[in-house]
């Protein structure tokens, strides 16, 4: 089973993210998904965080995720700005996808929090050029891909799926874009 | 308890009869309320003006009234309780409560 | 042909109500079933399902307006949770007392105060002597599962007495999962259309319902309820051996997992049971006898069942997501008690109050306590804070 938390300030799709990744692995790759989404008391630009959790075969555990095997963070002010660790219950193998142009903020995650593999792309510059609004969530799925929890090929699929023919078109765009411009450290 | 449970569960139903569970009647008896009338309108139809404002106030929907007809007003005895109302609200006072031992 | 789709909690109870046919609404949203009514009034309006939606001004209205609905000869759909549920008890206890088989979706959040719009059972723990079936669901699957199950039990003859579905706000309310959907025609052949058996509306046919009863025959009417809920017992068995063979996917009023051999075993209800289930896996990796048991049917109380899940087993942890306050247990803990030999050490956990995660360490953590030797006599609190006195401490100013 691999275990997700989706980091993420709310207006940036963040429980909707989880959601798309788990129409991806589950319909369109035949595997397991559930979210686990951790609603509070909602506003915009407030942090969010929501859970997914994967398999094989169905998936008993109904709780939040602890031990994250990948780490998704929307925005890269999480930590600074909110105080989030998104460090917690990782351990040497998990990976982090990290909404940021700057390597070296990448590079600063990673030895803040030792992750040893991040893969990071500008997510929201890729929404705001291919959807027109800078809403990082179809773009991060893209990089998040290159994890390989799912393929760039279902995480396409499921956007369309999630957003109908138009709106659907241009996420998976910017998931492809995105997947195709991310770096890793 | 238990075995009249067990009877109950196990009794098939009787075939002429349909079993309603809960309390829901089919059967609708009305009560003469009328029978609890311990006195009773009489109206002075030289004075009434045939207004129907008794038949407004009247609770149990009892008063008649029958425009230049005589008489102008009629009772239905069964479901008169009594109660006074119209004789209180006549504006011309031309109902008065009687003894219903009285009336005739 | 059935299909995969992802769907949360709220979708999949939705779904069921749809392929039910129901024909009157008259929901209130409430945190967290808000997206029930809000797709319901979605599908009335793009015309997908063919029912009277009515804007309803609280939920003692939702809950007349569907005994009233359900009167005339149709299913009518409402739901609800927490306050709103607590709002409704008038009226559910008229919906049971005048046998109006309603199947409804609870979605459980804690009742307030404090305020909370996260899960736990004490909402609907409230509603337990309200003359309703309970059922408690593991997971989205099983919300789906369970409600066209409710229909058959709920409308049966023998039984005609309303159902609530129980489902864990926002664990299973807003948790997206895989669930294998069946077509309608598939359901149809499963949950025919609805026929009132008992008490109806008709101006043709006229009747009196809920009239002043006398004393000389309201104990007889409860027994006649009490009848209701015994025969419940035997429907639901029928029902879901008829459910596996149709869709083949087990259910039991009472479900056992790894119990017939274990040393200890863990009680749970909702969405927690997949939870206790891992756990027992691990620990069974780990050498340690341990079993699970989740309780399906909650109303009525299938005694009888529980007695066979449990075996010979001699430690029982019941996890309770309510506090039960004042009672010398949880209610799950005091039926569990009643049902069991006086041998048998049976102890009182409460854990999962108003969002409180239940994860593995918590069911953990219950088998540890369970595994001490000197049984406590008290309530468990699990996951309780070291200094519950001291919360929200401020400094003294008089």
């Amino acid at each position: 089973m691999k275990q997700l938390k989706f980091y993420g300030l709310g207006g940036q799709g963040v429980v909707t993210a989880a959601k798309i990744l788990s129409v991806a692995v589950s319909i369109h790759e035949g595997r397991y998904a559930i979210t686990v989404p951790a609603y509070g008391h909602e506003r915009r630009g407030a942090p969010v965080y929501t859970d997914v959790m994967v398999d094989q075969k169905p998936i008993q555990v109904n709780c939040f995720v602890y031990e994250p095997d990948i780490v998704v963070v929307l925005d890269e002010f999480i930590v600074e700005k909110h105080g989030i660790d998104v460090g917690r219950g990782k351990d040497e193998d998990t990976v982090l996808v990290l909404n940021t142009a700057s390597g070296e903020t990448a590079q600063r995650y990673a030895d803040q929090f030792g992750f040893q593999t991040v893969y990071y792309v500008d997510a929201t510059q890729v929404a705001l050029d291919t959807i027109g609004k800078g809403i990082p969530n179809g773009s991060m799925l893209g990089a998040l891909a290159h994890t390989g929890i799912a393929s760039i090929g279902s995480v396409e699929s499921a956007l369309e799926e999630f957003f109908g023919k138009k709106a659907g078109e241009k996420n998976a765009r910017a998931a492809r874009t995105a997947y195709d411009n991310t770096k890793k450290l | 308890m238990r075995v009249q449970l067990e009877q109950l569960m196990t009794t098939p139903k009787s075939s002429e009869y349909k079993t309603i569970l809960g309390p829901c009647a089919y059967v609708f008896t009305s009560s003469n309320t009328g029978s609890w009338r311990i006195e009773r309108p009489r109206v002075d139809f030289s004075t009434c003006i045939q207004c129907g404002t008794c038949r407004m106030y009247c609770p149990a929907d009892v008063i008649t009234i029958h425009k230049g007809q005589q008489p102008p007003l009629e009772f239905q005895w069964d479901y008169c309780k009594g109660c006074g109302i119209c004789a209180n609200e006549c504006p011309k006072h031309c109902i008065q409560m009687i003894s219903e031992r009285s009336a005739e | 042909m059935s299909h995969y789709k992802m769907l949360d909690g709220n979708a999949a109870a939705v779904e069921a109500m749809k392929m039910a046919r129901v024909k009157v609404i008259s929901a209130y949203p409430i945190t967290p079933q808000s997206s029930i009514s809000e797709k319901l009034s979605d599908l009335v309006d793009a015309g997908e399902l063919d029912a009277k939606y009515i804007r309803v001004e609280s939920e003692h209205t939702a809950m007349s307006c569907a005994v009233g609905a359900q009167l005339t000869g149709v299913r009518a759909a409402t739901a609800t949770s927490s306050v709103g549920l607590a709002l409704m008890h008038e009226i559910l206890n008229v919906a049971s007392g005048c046998r109006v088989p309603i199947v409804m979706p609870v979605v459980n959040r804690s009742l307030a105060s404090p305020w909370s719009l996260w899960c736990d059972h004490q909402d609907s723990m409230a509603e337990r002597d309200s003359g309703w079936l309970q059922f408690y669901c593991e997971n989205v699957q099983d919300v789906f599962d369970t409600l066209l199950c409710a229909y058959r039990i709920a409308e049966d003859r023998r039984v005609q007495t309303p159902v609530m579905v129980c489902l864990d706000g926002f664990f299973l309310s807003h948790s997206m999962q895989k669930v294998l959907l069946p077509e309608q025609d598939e359901v149809d052949g499963f949950l025919e259309e609805y026929i009132p058996k008992n008490a109806y509306l008709n101006p043709a046919d006229p009747m009196v319902i809920n009239d002043l009863t006398p004393t000389d025959e309201i104990t007889e009417m409860k027994f006649q309820q009490a009848v209701g809920f015994a025969q419940a017992k035997v429907v639901a068995g029928e029902v879901f051996a008829d459910f596996e063979k149709e869709f083949g996917r087990h259910k039991g009023v009472v479900e056992g997992y790894r119990a017939e051999d274990a040393d200890a075993i863990i009680i749970t209800q909702g969405s927690m049971s997949g939870t206790a289930k891992y756990v027992v896996d691990k620990l069974r990796e780990g050498g340690q006898k341990v079993g699970a048991v989740k309780i399906v049917m909650f109303r009525p109380f299938p005694h009888e069942a529980l007695r066979q899940a449990c075996g010979s087993v001699k430690k029982i942890a019941v996890l309770d997501r309510t506090a039960g306050l004042g009672a010398q247990g949880t209610p799950l803990w005091l039926e569990t008690k009643a049902a069991l030999d006086g041998d048998v050490d049976v102890r009182s956990y409460v854990g999962g109050l108003a969002g409180r995660d239940i994860s593995p360490m918590t069911i953990q953590k219950v088998f540890e306590d369970l595994h001490q030797e000197a049984p406590c006599d008290e309530v468990n609190w699990i996951d309780c804070k070291d200094d519950p006195m001291h919360l929200r401490e401020v400094p003294l100013h008089v």
